[in-house]
């Protein structure tokens, strides 16, 4: 279900073009619910499944991802489109959101509830990933890192996913520092690499 | 390997949130120098660790999560909205117009009062927690430096001035946390010039790597921490301290000041 809702969202734009994720964001500037409405069903899925990922709790992830897209209607200014696309953007909220909260449930404090200082910075999509089918790509993610060895998956999944260094990873692994540092770092630059392969 | 070459390799953990606190404010700092090759691959590893949200498991939110949200953002339009004008109105209805104009500019006020009260409150809390984060990474950078000195792990290695002015210093190796060099009664440099460390590679014709900077304080005492030194310490002839402008040197452009061979 989840591939089939990316598929949905198709090719990137070529260069040059706007996206139609970038003209839905612009609508909002006008208080367009419809575009909204559109935004929200076209990524809400995949926003939640992070978060969810995250926060490991089904009602704490929906309070999450509730405040992300009142943050995106409210404050869709922050998004600007010439600096990159809009999904990795998302996501890229969505993660340091779900963190945040991660962070400060576990030290016990109150969440605030305006948090526009915190949006993401530009992530450039490379030349290959603009030429890469949105399915293929998705598949293709999932297909590399489950191709890397084990402790390298895990690693790098519990600084993404938990937000841990990479001193804190290798006290958990009980792995030596420099031994994680190359796991995170070789497996990523893999990713890549296959990514770049794909295209 | 060059100053860049060094950082370049962080920026992926640095795109991944998994640095320490040492090495990302040192890649920070030469991130705020402006280095552009290391600002574009940010960039893009910015955008390679987003690829990472499609690890996570497929779920779905619940309807009632879109319905509260398509309530709300359906309300805040309205409120956004100017109200239609009418030629219609009776004569009577203005008395209550005009009670419910000063109703609401009051309410406006109060609510913009408001704001201004929650504003406050979150940047009074953003700079708390900022101040928090601060200190905890200068606790931890305490911490590991008092490690690295008191370990018996860690190697002793005496760095002698190469001038009598000049007050010995004393760099203690540790194998997994790194290298300290401290010192005191140590000169001021010059203008904005800066204390550099490299280190001297055993390698014939190798040239020196260079690490961290640092100016003492006012009462000439500093603490240097380098916290990613590489991994074998044998490979190392030596330390030296030089004096190099401001933002440090790719390769010595003075004599060193202070040397520890090493073993």
């Amino acid at each position: 279900m989840f591939l089939a809702l990316l598929t949905s969202l198709g090719s990137g734009p070529a260069p040059g073009e706007v996206s139609p994720d970038a003209i839905l964001v612009q609508s909002l500037l006008q208080q367009d619910v419809n575009a909204f409405e559109q935004l929200y069903d076209r990524h809400s899925r995949s926003v939640y499944s992070l978060v969810l990922r995250i926060l490991q709790q089904a009602a704490t992830a929906e309070e999450v991802v509730q405040d992300i897209f009142l943050q995106l209607w409210r404050n869709a200014a922050s998004y600007d489109s010439e600096r990159g696309p809009f999904v990795p953007w998302l996501l890229t909220l969505a993660r340091n959101r779900a963190l945040d909260h991660l962070r400060l449930k576990s030290e016990r404090q109150r969440r605030r509830e305006d948090q526009t200082d915190e949006l993401p910075s530009v992530a450039a999509a490379p030349q290959y990933e603009r030429e890469l089918d949105e399915r293929r790509r998705i598949a293709r993610v999932r297909a590399l890192m489950g191709g890397l060895q084990p402790q390298q998956k895990r690693a790098i999944e519990l600084a993404y996913f938990e937000g841990l260094s990479h001193s804190e990873i290798a006290e958990r692994l009980k792995e030596p520092l420099g031994t994680v540092k190359s796991w995170i770092r070789n497996g990523l630059l893999r990713l890549k690499e296959g990514l770049q392969t794909a295209s | 390997m060059s100053n860049a070459d060094q950082f370049r390799e962080l920026i992926e953990a640095y795109a991944l949130g998994a640095l320490d606190p040492q090495e990302r404010a040192s890649l920070e700092a030469h991130l705020a120098a402006g280095c552009a090759d290391c600002a574009k691959a940010l960039e893009e590893a910015r955008w390679l660790v987003s690829q990472l949200a499609y690890l996570a498991p497929d779920a779905e939110p619940s309807e009632l999560l879109r319905g509260r949200l398509l309530q709300t953002v359906r309300a805040e339009a309205r409120a956004a909205r100017p109200g239609k004008s009418s030629a219609s109105v009776p004569f009577w209805m203005w008395g209550a117009v005009a009670a419910l104009l000063l109703f609401t500019f009051y309410t406006t006020w109060e609510t913009a009062q408001l704001h201004i009260d929650i504003e406050k409150t979150n940047a009074q809390a953003t700079s708390e927690i900022a101040k928090r984060h601060e200190l905890e990474e200068k606790l931890a950078l305490a911490q590991r430096e008092a490690i690295i000195l008191t370990d018996r792990h860690s190697v002793k290695i005496p760095m002698a001035a190469g001038s009598k002015d000049m007050p010995k210093l004393e760099a203690m190796w540790h194998a997994k946390l790194g290298i300290v060099v401290a010192g005191q009664n140590v000169p001021m440099p010059s203008g904005n010039r800066t204390l550099q460390l490299w280190l001297i590679p055993k390698t014939p014709g190798g040239k020196p790597i260079p690490s961290m900077m640092v100016r003492p304080d006012a009462d000439g005492k500093f603490m240097l921490l380098v916290a990613n030194p590489p991994d074998n310490m044998q490979s190392t002839k030596a330390l030296a301290i030089t004096e190099e402008p401001p933002g440090g040197s790719a390769q010595p452009t003075s004599k060193p000041i202070w040397v520890g061979a090493i073993g």
